[in-house]
Parts: structure tokens; C-alpha cells; sequence
């Protein structure tokens, strides 16, 4: 039970790490892309959505524009080094969850398994 | 929102600077072209970008339906003529001087263009950076399967 348990909050982690990747993918995309804003998912909230299974919480836009960060005079302000730097940190963040998951089912698999 | 997703944000932002380098390379080629079939000289290019369904409203709505385009991608709009006059250069032997003996060349300006080349073929690296890193998910995910 809760080893089923901890796997669903594995799979809500790992959704959620996946979504933010996948708006920092975007922010590289449009580096070179004039107004373009950059944006990032508000973890916080979008993990606990994620957690929790309620109903209808995940129609709340978790996605938000970044503030603070310097614009160039075509008023894109995205910066590679927070791009690069996040796609690393969610890259690692998202192994950590795979494994997490790996070793959950070897627990599984152990308590399965005869001798 | 898949793992798919990203790579597919990442191809179209691959796919766009990639245009874009094509586009410098013909500003380049062409920097010394007098006489096209439109006449004239040749007239120096540039590229606009636009980002597909950038509002984080859109992206949401994107999620109930999954035909548009994925959200966050980046595309090239259109291709535009820069306005800069023609350089004018006296050349009185050229089969294309005008009476007066001036030769209307492109006013293209190489150091620019290499660097607007440069700055496609960084963006291109940093893109398939990305490609990789999201490939490197997918097979963090499939390797969930393997028994462990």
C-alpha cells in the first residue's frame, strides 16, 4: 500500500519536473525570438497540485513569466545561463526521481521474490 | 505537455536558426551581386521570429486539445528586404553602370553578417543541447522498465 503510494507521488514529482523542462526547452527555443518573455512553472503550487489528487486543481495555470531578469532592447529577456543552468537542474532532478521509482520497485519486486 | 513535447519544441527552434544561417549565407554569397532577374542589385534579407502560443493562457487550453501546434515552439513568419539604400560605387567600366558610371551594389556589410551567422550557430548548439537532454529523459524513462 505504501509503497503504491510513494510511487504516485514519484510519478506527480516527475510530471511536474517534465512540465518545467519542457517551458525552460521553450525559453531556449525562443532565444532569439524579439518581446518573447521568459517563463517558468510556479513549482511550488504545480507540485502540490500534482500531489494532491484533488479535482479540478489542475486547471490553474501554474505557468508564469519570470520577473527580474534583465531585457535586451528587443524586449526578450531570456538568459541562456539561467536556461543552461535549469536544464541541468531538472535533468538531475528528474533522474532522481527515476531512481527513486527504480528502487521503489525493486522493493516491490524483493518482497515479490520467493527466497 | 509530453517528454515528446520538448523535442519537438527544440526541432522547431533548430529548424528556424537553421533558416536563419541559410539566409546570412545568401546575404554573404550575394554581397557583390549587381544584377538579379528582378533587376537591380541584390537586396540583403532578414528573418523574422515569432513564438507559437506563447501566453500561458493558450498553453493551458493547449493541453484539452492537441491538434495546434505545440506551445512554447518558436517558427520563422517571414522573410523581409532590407530597406537600406543601394551603395552606390563609381565604376564606369561595368556592364551594369548607369550613364552617369555608378554601379549600385548591396549595402551588406560581412562583419555584421557573420556575426548574425555566428549568433544562429550558437543558438543552434544550444538547442540541440536541449534535443540531447530530453533525449537523455526519455531513456532515464524507459530504463524504469528494465528489471531491476
Amino acid at each position: 500500500m505504501s509503497t503504491f503510494s510513494s510511487i504516485d507521488s514519484l510519478q506527480g514529482f516527475l510530471k511536474v519536473v517534465s512540465d518545467r523542462e519542457q517551458l525552460v526547452t521553450s525559453n531556449m527555443a525562443n532565444v532569439d525570438t524579439p518581446g518573447y518573455q521568459t517563463k517558468d512553472i510556479n513549482f511550488q503550487s504545480a507540485l502540490r497540485n500534482a500531489m494532491s489528487d484533488g479535482t479540478g486543481a489542475h486547471l490553474s495555470p501554474a505557468v508564469q513569466e519570470v520577473s527580474g531578469l534583465p531585457a535586451r532592447p528587443d524586449g526578450n529577456n531570456v538568459n541562456i545561463d539561467r536556461e543552461s543552468m535549469m536544464l541541468s537542474q531538472t535533468q538531475l532532478q528528474y533522474q532522481m526521481g527515476v531512481q527513486l521509482v527504480k528502487s521503489q520497485l525493486h522493493t516491490l519486486y524483493t518482497a515479490i521474490k520467493e527466497e | 505537455m509530453s517528454l515528446f513535447d520538448m523535442m519537438n519544441i527544440s526541432a522547431s527552434a533548430l529548424s528556424a536558426e537553421r533558416q536563419r544561417a541559410e539566409i546570412t549565407s545568401a546575404n554573404m554569397a550575394n554581397a557583390e551581386t549587381t544584377h538579379t532577374d528582378q533587376g537591380g542589385p541584390y537586396v540583403r534579407k532578414e528573418v523574422v521570429f515569432s513564438a507559437n502560443n506563447a501566453s500561458p493562457f493558450r498553453t493551458v487550453i493547449n493541453r484539452l486539445g492537441r491538434n495546434q501546434p505545440v506551445a512554447g515552439s518558436v517558427r520563422l513568419t517571414e522573410v523581409v528586404d532590407d530597406q537600406t539604400p543601394a551603395v552606390q560605387r563609381y565604376e564606369p567600366g561595368n556592364p551594369d553602370a548607369d550613364k552617369n558610371g555608378y554601379v549600385a551594389y548591396p549595402a551588406i556589410n560581412p562583419v555584421s553578417e557573420m556575426v548574425d551567422l555566428m549568433g544562429a550557430v550558437r543558438s543552434y548548439q544550444l538547442n540541440a543541447s536541449a534535443v540531447s537532454a530530453a533525449k537523455q529523459m526519455i531513456q532515464e524513462s524507459l530504463d524504469i522498465l528494465k528489471s531491476s
